[in-house]
């Protein structure tokens, strides 16, 4: 990312992005979940998980987002398959642990929850200290791919089609409008395993029909053409 | 083109000045602008848009009949004028009554229509109004509101300033700085709404819309002030609205809707501000020049088109150069160990606030919406601003009046406790007949006294008589209820101290014991296997995972909680399995105290499937401020048995301890006035002509029989002197001091004390019957 001097800055490297790379790379991807021993340390963990969720959430309406998991769990490197008792047990989860949290928090708060893909673009500076960081864990790091990263969220029905995206990482609602450029997203796949060939859900202006990468139009400015 | 503009103010809560400069600027390249302030330290007058400079005497220096006219000579004489602040456009709208077509600032009787915090004018809209109570209302109606709202509510200024108060005690604190800084009690208290805050501002002439925009908060200071957002269209079926209310308020000038948007997309409005925003830049960034709108408006005279750079702005710290002509002043010296050197308000708003209340009492007398109750939408509290009448006396039960009336009071000596036998006996047999009627086939309800809270025996009785079970906290407590005459099978024990002291644990039978922690259950379950400890149920307390507690097993991590389920196997299998939480409702506010219930409830069916222990008995309850539990209970409590019940399949017995609401209304506390001090000024800081009328009167109870004076209100009676009759006390100028030679010692403030009351006379401290009484201490007696 370069920025000019002395004159309006325009950053628009989302054109530049290779898109169309990392939908090849990441196209058979699955939404990441936490297994379950079948045995009592994950009931406990599970349990665990769902009334402190309940706790946490402090009467406030349950599409309120699940904050608390991100604040309790740090970001950072997963080995997988991860599973209940040991998920709740790390010192830190990875985005995809964190998303399968989320998701599965809103699902027992009687949320309607779709797992959630992303790609967003960064910078070379920000993927290159993730490799470093990730290689220091043994962890793989096929989430990266030059400046682009695959990342992982939830969908949750707020109301009729309409949805919202929970991004569990960084604990907020994910922007309708996507202006490319740093932390932007680029492309989003949400996975409803009953969709039927007709299914799709407004996110914003989009229409995300779900099991497929959607690639975000660039956002204009509601002023930008007066 | 000349244009006049105010509020240069540039500090971390700045006002619009150089937002709007810098806006028109843009829009005007040709135009003079004039910044106007009040005070050389406000920094926005560095800024270099302003062409001029108009520096004025601080507000409680200014002469404002002086001030006004040399506005009318300026604009008379065709230059144009924008304000920044809230006041300054309140006092022009009284100064210009009919207007004037230069003055860009909304008239009077719009100005009525959006005062806080009913804010009549947003009718129509998309939004709600957030539940509110003004501060004329009594003390016990306050405290009773912010329960309510689980004491997440705001205490705000009738202008500017709100703190948020989590407890009574910083209710009173502020409630006297705010009172003090504004020169009004009239403040209000507002439930707190969480959420995302974004704003609608608009621009307006003659009541025209001029456009209008919505930005949403993207990074916020730690006062809660913009430092980032986006600007967007506003939906057009809010537009829409908005243009219909401008036309019916005639508004002139710029105006923010200051929201709050909920988890489900609800709209909040929490002001209604006069004035552009002080981010109103960054909409012109966005493409939409709302200053520039507006001047356009008003003169006819294009302005450049606004250019969209961003919809998304942020801010940055600059340093400017100071103006050869305006050097920095020094700061003040600091108050002798004070910290810091205070700029709020340099230009001194209050005093014109303190100025306007003087010359003009009846502009700051909202309008009153018909309806007008608490929360704008007519299912609010019923105690609204807005020009309803409030209650400032507290209303008292009957029965206290009864219980009271049978007291001679020349033979009692004060400060002196007196059971209210009817109120007791009233409280106690609508609780029976509540658990009664909520019992089911199924599930037995039951309540139980908590001995602490007062342990009179002539309340343990009752509620012995009235089928309570009785709840210790300790052997001595045990002991106390079997003297009265309970049962050890009609005992629940509980807490850290139930094996203090040794030697007295009952060898019979008991009716439950609940283990405060994993040691606690270690020790009971050796003892019961040793047949020292008998019980039909044997459980566990959990601690509040949410909310801050000491007490009970804690159930915050995983291995806390395996640990708890673990555990758990080691109680006797042939007695029954119960859970046990208690939280003091009074302060975790009443909503607060449900969702633990029913998130307790999701704990206990957890413990339940991991443990394979059936989960048969239910002990709830702690801390109920009595209003609360004996007000719609019934339908409340029937949900809770029949949630219980859906939780917990294998529940046979739910265990209510009321707490505090069966004691606190069974005894007051009357006390004896010693001297009522003659009427004083305090508080008008250099002029102590200009503070306010207080009353000082001393008398002979003290905290160390009112424990629980910063925790609640009580009510207090005063006898009328003319008709002997005891009535409760209103709001007043009167601080009320105890006999102890101690600082803290004044046991309430700012009560009105019947007229014609001197030394002598008696008030009684009404709700003073659980931990004031309990808790009371021998001091100063010798």
């Amino acid at each position: 990312m370069s920025l000019a001097v002395g004159k309006v800055i325009e950053i628009n490297e989302t054109d530049f992005a290779d898109v169309e790379g990392a939908l090849e790379r990441w196209q058979h991807w699955p939404a990441s979940t936490i297994s379950h021993h079948g045995e009592a340390c994950c009931s406990v963990a599970r349990e665990w998980v769902f009334a402190t969720d309940y706790a946490q959430l402090g009467g406030a309406s349950p599409l309120t987002g699940p904050r608390w998991v991100r604040h309790r769990y740090p970001w950072g490197p997963s080995r997988w398959p991860i599973h209940w008792c040991e998920a709740v047990r790390r010192k830190s989860l990875d985005c995809g642990a964190l998303a399968a949290l989320a998701h599965e928090v809103f699902t027992a708060r009687g949320v309607k929850s779709f797992p959630a893909q992303f790609i967003q673009q960064f910078t070379q500076d920000a993927t290159q200290d993730w490799r470093s960081r990730w290689a220091s864990e043994q962890t793989p790091a096929a989430w990266i791919k030059d400046d682009l990263i695959y990342h992982e969220g939830c969908a949750v029905v707020a109301a009729g089609d309409e949805i919202k995206v929970w991004d569990s990482t960084a604990a907020w609602w994910v922007n309708t409008k996507q202006f490319g450029g740093y932390h932007g997203v680029l492309a989003v796949r949400i996975f409803d395993p009953q969709a039927g060939p007709d299914t799709a859900y407004r996110w914003g202006t989009h229409t995300i029909t779900p099991n497929v990468w959607r690639k975000l139009e660039r956002a204009r400015g509601d002023f930008a053409g007066e | 083109m000349k244009i006049y503009v105010s509020g240069l103010y540039c500090g971390t809560n700045p006002q619009p000045g150089v937002g709007i400069a810098r806006s028109l600027r843009a829009g005007y390249p040709e135009a003079t602008l004039v910044g106007v302030e009040y005070s050389n330290r406000s920094s926005g007058l560095h800024w270099k848009d302003f062409d001029e400079l108009w520096l004025q005497r601080p507000w409680e220096e200014l002469s404002l009949e002086d001030y006004g006219s040399r506005i009318r000579d300026l604009l008379d004489s065709g230059a144009l004028w924008v304000s920044g602040s809230d006041l300054e456009s309140l006092w022009l709208s009284d100064v210009f009554p009919e207007g004037h077509p230069n003055l860009l600032t909304p008239p009077g009787a719009a100005l009525k229509q959006i005062t806080k915090p009913a804010v009549r004018a947003a009718e129509g809209l998309p939004l709600r109004i957030p539940t509110f109570i003004s501060t004329d209302c009594s003390d016990w109606e306050i405290h009773a509101f912010c329960r309510q709202h689980d004491w997440r509510v705001w205490l705000k200024g009738p202008y500017y300033d709100a703190s948020r108060v989590g407890s009574w005690g910083d209710f009173e604190y502020v409630r006297g700085a705010l009172s003090k800084v504004w020169a009004t009690e009239r403040l209000f208290v507002q439930a707190h709404v969480t959420g995302y805050e974004e704003s609608v501002v608009l621009s307006a002439y003659k009541g025209e819309l001029a456009g209008c925009v919505r930005m949403r908060k993207r990074e916020i200071t730690p006062e809660g002030k913009t430092w980032a957002g986006d600007v967007t269209e506003v939906p057009e079926e809010f537009a829409a609205k908005l243009r219909e209310i401008v036309r019916r308020l005639d508004w002139t000038g710029g105006a923010e809707l200051e929201m709050v948007r909920d988890a489900e997309g609800q709209l909040w409005l929490l002001e209604w501000n006069p004035r552009f925003p002080a981010w109103i830049h960054g909409a012109t960034i966005a493409g939409r020049n709302m200053p520039a709108l507006l001047v356009e408006a008003a003169t006819g005279v294009p302005a450049r088109e606004a250019r969209h750079v961003s919809e998304e702005f942020t801010r940055v710290v600059l340093e400017v150069p100071v103006r050869s002509q305006l050097p920095l002043p020094p700061l003040p010296e600091p108050f002798s160990g004070a910290v810091g050197h205070s700029l709020k308000h340099p230009s001194g708003l209050p005093a014109l606030a303190e100025r306007l209340h003087k010359l003009r009492p009846e502009m700051f007398k909202a309008e009153a919406a018909p309806g007008a109750n608490g929360n704008g939408n007519g299912n609010g509290n019923g105690k609204g601003h807005g020009g309803v009448k409030v209650s400032c006396a507290p209303a008292v039960p009957d029965s206290f009046l009864s219980d009271i009336s049978g007291y001679e009071f020349a033979e009692v000596a004060t400060p002196s406790w007196l059971f209210l036998g009817g109120t007791a006996a009233e409280v106690f047999g609508r609780a029976a007949k509540l658990a009664g009627g909520l019992s089911t086939a199924e599930v037995a309800v039951t309540n139980a006294y908590s001995i602490k809270t007062n342990p009179d025996a002539r309340l343990i009785k009752l509620a012995l008589e009235h089928g309570f079970l009785a709840e210790a906290i300790s052997l001595l407590e045990v002991q106390k209820a079997l003297e009265v005459g309970f049962r050890p099978d009609q005992v629940v024990l509980n807490g850290p101290g139930k094996w203090w002291p040794e030697g007295l644990m009952p060898k019979e039978e008991m009716h439950a014991v609940f283990c405060d922690s994993v040691a606690d259950l270690r020790r009971v379950a050796a003892a019961a296997g040793r047949g020292e400890l008998r019980s039909k149920t044997f459980g566990v307390r959990l601690r509040t995972p949410q909310i801050a507690s000491r007490f009970g097993i804690p159930v915050d991590s995983p291995d806390a909680f395996e640990a708890l389920v673990e555990a758990v196997a080691l109680l006797p299998r042939d007695s029954a399995f119960g859970i046990h939480f208690h939280m003091a409702s009074s302060n975790v506010g009443v909503g607060q105290w449900w969702h633990l219930y029913e998130s307790m409830l999701r704990w206990c069916r957890s413990v339940e499937r991991l443990t394979g222990r059936a989960v048969e008995t239910l002990d709830v309850g702690g801390g109920w401020f009595p209003d609360d539990w004996h007000t719609d209970s019934g339908e409340r409590f029937a949900a809770a048995v029949a949630s219980a019940r859906e939780h917990l399949p294998n529940l046979r017995q739910i265990i209510s301890e009321p707490g505090k609401a069966m004691s606190q209304p069974t005894m007051a506390l009357a006390m004896r006035l010693l001297e009522v001090d003659e009427p004083r000024r305090s508080g008008g800081g250099d002029d102590d002509e200009e503070g306010e009328e207080t009353l000082e009167a001393v008398v002979d109870g003290s905290i160390a029989e009112l424990p629980m004076h910063a925790f609640q209100p009580h009510r207090i009676l005063g006898r009328d002197p003319s008709t002997g009759e005891w009535r409760p006390l209103g709001r007043g100028k009167t601080r009320l001091m105890g006999r102890l030679c101690m600082e803290h010692d004044v046991v309430a403030w700012n009560v009105e004390l019947p007229e014609g009351v001197g030394a002598g006379d008696v008030l009684i401290f009404c709700d003073a019957g659980a931990y004031d009484r309990s808790m009371s201490y021998v001091f100063g007696r010798g």
